[in-house]
């Protein structure tokens, strides 16, 4: 863990101690943004604002250097949040609204996993076909032609398989958390 | 009755989830669109989101913490002399996304630092994108001088330009004027005391000075910085750029504005030409008048087809006399000729016509198809036939929009092994090759770069191996290309003693590069 002096140099705009900070945290954060927003250019750009944020923050304010990590987290996602409002795309606000943004920052690795394993599950309840879809279509990012071509079905098929799956990997999710509720 | 809706409710949805999915796999999920009024379909995308959250990251090239740590620096710096809040709009510009202006020399020299941050040393690279990011307007006077191998140079012309969001004009030597102002182009031409007005798309004056085509090229090409240099009284840094198997040329980027303002091409044919930017006024005011219409006293209005625009897709049919093909998506404008129709997507451009004659493809397009026919694939542009119709769009929104207007569209796959399916193969001597990528980079011999050319040659050459004389023994007709995926080719040849003809691009897989053979069937 850095030294609280490099923070302190930093806030002051030192470009060594900003570099170093960069370099010491920019990959947990920004797959942690990048998670949640799923694009390379818009976790780059909120992991840069979050950096900007943190440390004008930090300027004004009081901190632990061994939480630093936690608390920018939370910053990003205060702008995620924002942008995803400003976008529009209410429906994925819902869940942001429903967390504590500080608790998930904190407490995201243990979550990451628990939901890794909850949704791995959930797929496991699926159909192999209907996995093998998912698979290619999302987790490996085949195009319907590919897949198409892959499963030997035709795009239109692709398509409403696809959209079944998906349908009933929804309703197992949604089953799961009512249980876990 | 409500049956069937339902099903076509759920096929609308199966196609818009099906969108969705494929605009997050290319993130380009911004640009889709979901109705606020489809919550089943809010609740499939959420639970895409999820299901992604199992994939790797897509991680930021090796560069990004330095460049991360760099603009943040200078972001605080900022902070520290201006109020925080008037500088956030800026800083959100991305520090990977660049604002691409308009046009012209100016961009020429943007872009290729633009795609080219990586050779750069760090903080080179940041302060140029930052200034490119913030070039919403310019003023500058270009200067294009030439030199031959004796060391003799002249001025060859120089221009005066006026670039703000999509309006510019460009003055030539002569007086004459060009002036595009979103709404309509036109030329003032003093000699002759005429106004003539132009078609508004598509443009091509935009692309006559920006050379962006060599921008894109040059984006893979290795880089160095060397030596600072006063340019036009300005201190500059001088930037080599070695394309692969070709010359060397130089940018220089002013020390101070960290804009590019000056561009030297190779000594090619014995003459190298250099574009200067002798003045440059960044992001200024640029005068209203200067994009007004208006026909002076003494100066006639000359119309050379210029189209008319017109508000809605039925009036362009009624001045066309034909139904175009359309895209979901609506265009932003709509230009009526007497034989074409043109839709205006911003960045991309449509335009169709009734199909006649023969479709000839450009000889060294690469080939997909589309509608069930050939598909030309010209750097930027598409073009192919559909009920009737001779459709092209060209523009970094192509392939959606192509997509949109028909489903069976496929392009080429660059990975794709066409050449090791020959049953004789040609040796090839890479020197060789390379000094023929030299000669047609130096302006000769451009036949190599049609595949078609070079596999006549090659049969012709295999049937007089004496030489050809005169007209080659099979002609060009009996040529025809079947492939080309932009690396790999094949050619077909209708009589002879060879059948197949396989090339590649040894050199440069782009439209610059040569093509080689590589194999071939005998007949």
């Amino acid at each position: 863990m850095l030294n609280i002096n490099v923070y302190k140099r930093a806030i002051k705009g030192d470009r060594d101690a900003i570099e170093k900070i960069c370099l010491d945290t920019w990959e947990p954060l920004y797959r942690f943004i990048y998670y949640k927003v799923q694009n390379r250019e818009e976790a780059e750009d909120i992991t840069q604002e979050t950096y900007i944020r943190s440390l004008e923050y930090l300027k004004k304010r009081t901190f632990s250097p061994d939480n630093f990590l936690a608390f920018m987290k939370t910053v990003s996602l205060n702008l995620i949040r924002d942008r995803w409002r400003q976008k529009k795309r209410s429906w994925l606000l819902v869940n942001f609204q429903e967390l504590n943004p500080k608790y998930t920052a904190q407490a995201d690795k243990e979550n990451e996993i628990t939901q890794r394993l909850f949704l791995e599950n959930a797929l496991s309840k699926l159909s192999r076909d209907q996995r093998s879809i998912i698979d290619l279509r999302i987790i490996k990012g085949y195009s319907v032609a590919e897949t198409a071509k892959l499963l030997r079905k035709t795009e239109g098929a692709v398509r409403t398989a696809q959209y079944r799956a998906l349908k009933s990997l929804t309703k197992i999710l949604d089953e799961g958390s009512k249980n876990n509720a | 009755m409500l049956k069937g809706r339902e099903n076509d409710d759920e096929k609308n949805i199966e196609e818009l989830l099906s969108d969705y999915i494929d605009a997050l796999n290319n993130e380009r999920e911004h640009e889709i669109e979901v109705a606020e009024n489809s919550p089943e379909l809010e609740r499939l995308i959420e639970t895409v989101y999820q299901v992604r959250t199992l994939r790797e990251p897509g991680l930021p090239d090796e560069d990004y913490p330095k460049r991360l740590a760099w603009v943040v620096a200078d972001e605080l710096q900022k902070g520290k002399d201006k109020d925080f809040g008037k500088q956030a709009k800026a800083r959100s510009k991305s520090i990977i996304k660049t604002i691409l202006p308009v046009t012209a020399a100016a961009c020429l020299l943007v872009f290729l630092l633009v795609y080219t941050l990586g050779a750069f040393k760090q903080d080179l690279v940041y302060a140029m994108e930052k200034a490119v990011a913030k070039l919403n307007s310019y003023h500058g006077l270009l200067e294009i001088r030439t030199r031959n191998a004796a060391g003799e140079e002249w001025l060859s012309h120089r221009v005066e330009l006026w670039y703000a969001g999509d309006k510019y004009a460009i003055k030539q030597d002569d007086g004459s004027l060009t002036v595009n102002n979103g709404q309509k182009k036109w030329q003032i031409n003093h000699e002759d005391r005429t106004v003539i007005l132009l078609p508004l798309l598509p443009d091509p004056t935009k692309s006559t000075f920006d050379l962006r085509d060599e921008a894109r090229q040059a984006k893979q090409y290795p880089y160095t910085v060397t030596e600072t240099e006063m340019i036009a009284g300005r201190e500059t840094v001088k930037l080599v750029i070695s394309p692969p198997g070709g010359e060397e040329y130089y940018l220089w980027v002013d020390r101070e504005t960290n804009l590019p303002i000056q561009l030297q091409t190779a000594m090619q044919k014995a003459l190298q030409t250099t574009y200067t930017f002798i003045s440059f006024e960044p992001n200024i005011e640029i005068p209203y008048e200067i994009f007004a219409y208006q026909v002076s006293e003494g100066y006639t209005e000359v119309e050379e087809g210029s189209g008319q625009l017109v508000a809605t897709i039925e009036e362009a049919v009624a001045i066309s006399g034909f139904t175009p093909l359309l895209p979901k998506q609506t265009p932003y404008r709509i230009l009526a000729f007497q034989d074409r129709i043109v839709l205006d997507y911003g960045e991309t451009t449509i335009v169709e016509s009734i199909a006649a004659g023969e479709f000839k493809l450009e000889p060294n397009a690469y080939l997909g198809s589309a509608a069930g026919g050939p598909l030309e694939i010209w750097y930027e542009r598409l073009r192919w036939r559909q009920n009737g119709l001779e459709i092209q769009i060209e523009g970094e929104k192509r392939l959606e929009l192509a997509g949109e207007i028909t489903e069976d569209l496929s392009i080429p796959d660059a990975n794709q092994d066409l050449a090791s399916h020959a049953i004789i193969n040609v040796p090839v001597d890479m020197e060789i090759v390379e000094a023929n990528q030299k000669q047609v980079d130096s302006g000769s011999s451009p036949w190599q770069l049609d595949p078609l050319q070079v596999a006549l040659t090659f049969v012709n050459l295999e049937v007089t191996p004496e030489g050809i004389q005169g007209e080659p023994q099979i002609d060009m007709p009996a040529f025809e290309l079947v492939s080309n995926n932009s690396v790999e080719a094949i050619v077909y040849v209708k009589e002879g003693p060879i059948e197949r003809v396989y090339l590649k691009r040894l050199i440069r897989q782009d439209e610059s590069g040569i093509w080689t053979v590589v194999g071939y069937d005998p007949r």
